[in-house]
């Protein structure tokens, strides 16, 4: 054992509990000793076990118990039930109430090393999958990765977490740029189906005469320059999820075959002649009016039913305001560290004109928008001017023109740099690309302070 | 690169840090190896007792073997002895109430340890060992308890004393002495030992 490793000995048998504590101290594990389940539940409270070592046989909660227990709330430790030759059947019956092990005294000497190191690998291997699941959820885009603290968003999270155990087919509705993949993924992310594949096929964006194949699959030879078979992206989704993006760019023709798989859970490669089972769960989604079109008979009544068991809506970004100040400053700090760039914050007037624009290309249109800032801003803070071309207006000349002394237009300017950089003067000089000294007389002629 | 402290001084001339104690009839060699390995391998002055009878009420009929935790029990309560630690030497099986045999038990930093001879005289497929060989894994045993005394748990160093050993071919695959760290620590433990006013006045 190479780190230090806790593990608790709960027997009531004193020689029982001293002989095996004894073993494990000289492996360099802190052991732990407990007469009864009652005093090894009260030990759990204050520190973590990797290994309990558990008798069946004691008075009050007994070892089953404490399993149980131990289980519930502590599902990453590991147990270990002792049984002496003539009780092997409850041993047996610990192992299908989630005991990891049994131990049948008196144990061969090398079984039990062997015994401890396979368990400390089995618990070594389970955090570094619960990690690495934690990683997917958070790289995924997990409900925390989509950013909003307004109504419509908190309402929008809540239903997320409701739905995703679910099976049924989710269609998300919203405007271009809402964000409506990230919120397919979070739902993957948090369904029984997280750790199969995630599948994105944008449907506008595959030619229609690619459709069939690149969601189907082919045999070889089934068309011209079909010279191997391949695997459609619904068997890549197999056990996982499949996104339909834009669905409502597909086909007449492929809603009917996309029906018949929906119906049958079977499909078949173009050209193959051999059913293949189809294992996934659909989400769909959309910035089209689909109940418009069904009315007016362009998209299919079925298909429309059969995706759309679920309806979720993406508020567009001018309905939620009060979440833009939030997603700018992340935004603003995700591209600061991309791009490497010395920008760390944004005025109030700046972030008065992005809450007040109306972002017709919604959390997208925010991104391009702040990152353009963060890219084109030579201050460590981003200010109205970077956003002049959103409104239309020369911000830097103020509310509007008026004649003004070349003396007067220094003076705003000195003052406005100098509130810019929080009056370190030689950042505004190198900003004003004057030396300290030219910008030190300055302020004293004009009288400038804070 | 390890540096090497200095040992400590033995507390008083003629007064040993280790007594080795045979548990009823212990063959000469045996107990010369143990105490030559004990005194020139760990430095470690030793006193080689008169043997004493083993105490009947660690036999454990059922298993026909003697729990070497009661034996170190009876060593640390029956016995006064001017010695720092004691390892008990025994011809018979021992066990313990978990392990079907053990070839010594000690408690980490406890003041006594048993270990037994029986199952060392066996090859890899029953057949009986050289007499060297014998010995060799005799001194390995006892060197390994009286470590756990220290203080020293199992160590991962490649051929350390105080690796585990389960088998006979573990402990045939280890060198009878301690690895640099094994050392250090032992040294460290024996400081600690002898700050104790009991321990260092020679009144234990």
């Amino acid at each position: 054992m190479s780190r230090k490793n806790r593990f608790m000995v709960v027997d009531d048998e004193l020689i029982v509990r001293e002989s095996l504590a004894a073993w494990l101290e000289q492996e360099g594990a802190v052991v732990d000793r407990a007469e009864s389940g009652e005093q090894a539940l009260d030990f759990m409270q204050e520190n973590f076990y990797d290994i309990l070592f558990v008798d069946i046989k004691m008075p009050g909660m007994g070892g089953f118990g404490l399993l149980e227990r131990a289980k519930k709330s502590f599902p990453t430790t590991v147990v270990v039930i002792i049984t002496a030759y003539g009780t092997v059947d409850h041993a047996v019956q610990a192992m299908k109430l989630g005991a990891n092990d049994f131990l049948v005294k008196p144990f061969e000497p090398e079984g039990l090393g062997i015994m401890v190191a396979k368990l400390m690998e089995h618990k070594r291997l389970l955090e570094e999958t619960q990690y690495l699941r934690d990683e997917v959820t958070r790289c995924w885009g997990g409900p925390d990765e989509i950013i909003g603290q307004s109504k419509p968003m908190l309402e929008l999270f809540d239903t997320i977490k409701e739905v995703a155990p679910s099976e049924s087919s989710i269609l998300i509705l919203g405007e271009t740029g809402t964000g409506k993949e990230l919120i397919a993924r979070a739902i993957h992310a948090h369904s029984k189906r997280m750790g199969g594949p995630f599948v994105p096929i944008n449907c506008g964006a595959i030619p229609e005469s690619l459709m069939e194949s690149e969601i189907f699959g082919h045999e070889k030879g089934s068309f011209t320059g079909a010279v191997r078979p391949k695997k459609g992206l619904i068997e890549v989704a197999e056990n996982g999820t499949l996104f339909l993006d834009e669905v409502g760019e597909i086909t007449p023709k492929m809603q009917v075959d996309l029906l018949r798989v929906l119906q049958d859970k079977l499909f078949y490669r173009v050209g193959g002649v051999e059913p293949i089972r189809a294992d996934f769960r659909l989400i769909s989604a959309t910035h089209r009016d689909l109940p418009h079109e069904v009315a007016q008979g362009t998209f299919r009544q079925d298909f429309f039913y059969r995706i759309n068991v679920i309806t979720l809506r993406v508020p567009p970004l001018r309905d939620r305001r009060e979440d833009v100040p939030l997603l700018v400053t992340r935004c603003l700090q995700r591209f600061a560290r991309e791009t490497n760039r010395d920008v760390d914050s944004i005025n109030d007037e700046a972030m008065k004109i992005l809450v007040e624009y109306d972002w017709p290309g919604n959390v997208r249109e925010l991104e391009n928008v702040v990152e353009r800032a963060v890219v084109t801003s030579k201050r460590r803070i981003v200010t109205p001017e970077a956003f002049a071309y959103l409104t239309g207006q020369d911000i830097c000349a103020g509310a509007g023109f008026s004649p003004r002394s070349l003396e007067q237009v220094e003076i705003e300017h000195i003052r406005r740099v100098l509130e810019e950089e929080e009056w370190n003067i030689s950042r505004t000089a190198k900003v004003l690309e004057v030396d300290r000294t030219t910008l030190h007389k300055k302020i004293r002629k004009y009288g400038l302070n804070r | 690169m390890i540096e090497h402290e200095k040992k400590p001084e033995p507390r008083t001339p003629g007064k040993a840090i280790i007594a080795v104690l045979p548990l009823g009839r212990v063959r000469e060699d045996i107990l010369r190896v143990v105490a030559d390995g004990l005194q020139g391998i760990l430095r470690l002055p030793v006193d080689l007792r008169d043997p004493i009878a083993v105490p009947e009420d660690a036999f454990m009929e059922s298993r026909n073997q003697y729990n070497a935790m009661a034996l170190i029990k009876y060593l640390d309560r029956e016995l006064s002895h001017n010695s720092l630690k004691i390892l008990g030497i025994t011809a018979n099986d021992i066990c313990n109430p978990i392990l079907t045999y053990v070839f010594g038990e000690a408690y980490m930093g406890g003041r006594s340890a048993v270990m037994s001879s029986a199952r060392l005289k066996a090859g890899l497929l029953g057949e009986p060992v050289s007499r060297e060989q014998f010995l060799d894994r005799v001194v390995k045993v006892a060197i390994h308890e009286i470590g756990h005394t220290f203080n020293l748990r199992h160590c991962h160093t490649d051929r350390c004393v105080m690796r585990a050993s389960n088998t006979l071919l573990e402990l045939d695959e280890k060198l009878n002495y301690l690895c640099d760290y094994c050392e250090i620590f032992l040294f460290d433990s024996l400081r600690e030992a002898l700050k104790d006013p009991e321990v260092a006045d020679g009144s234990v």
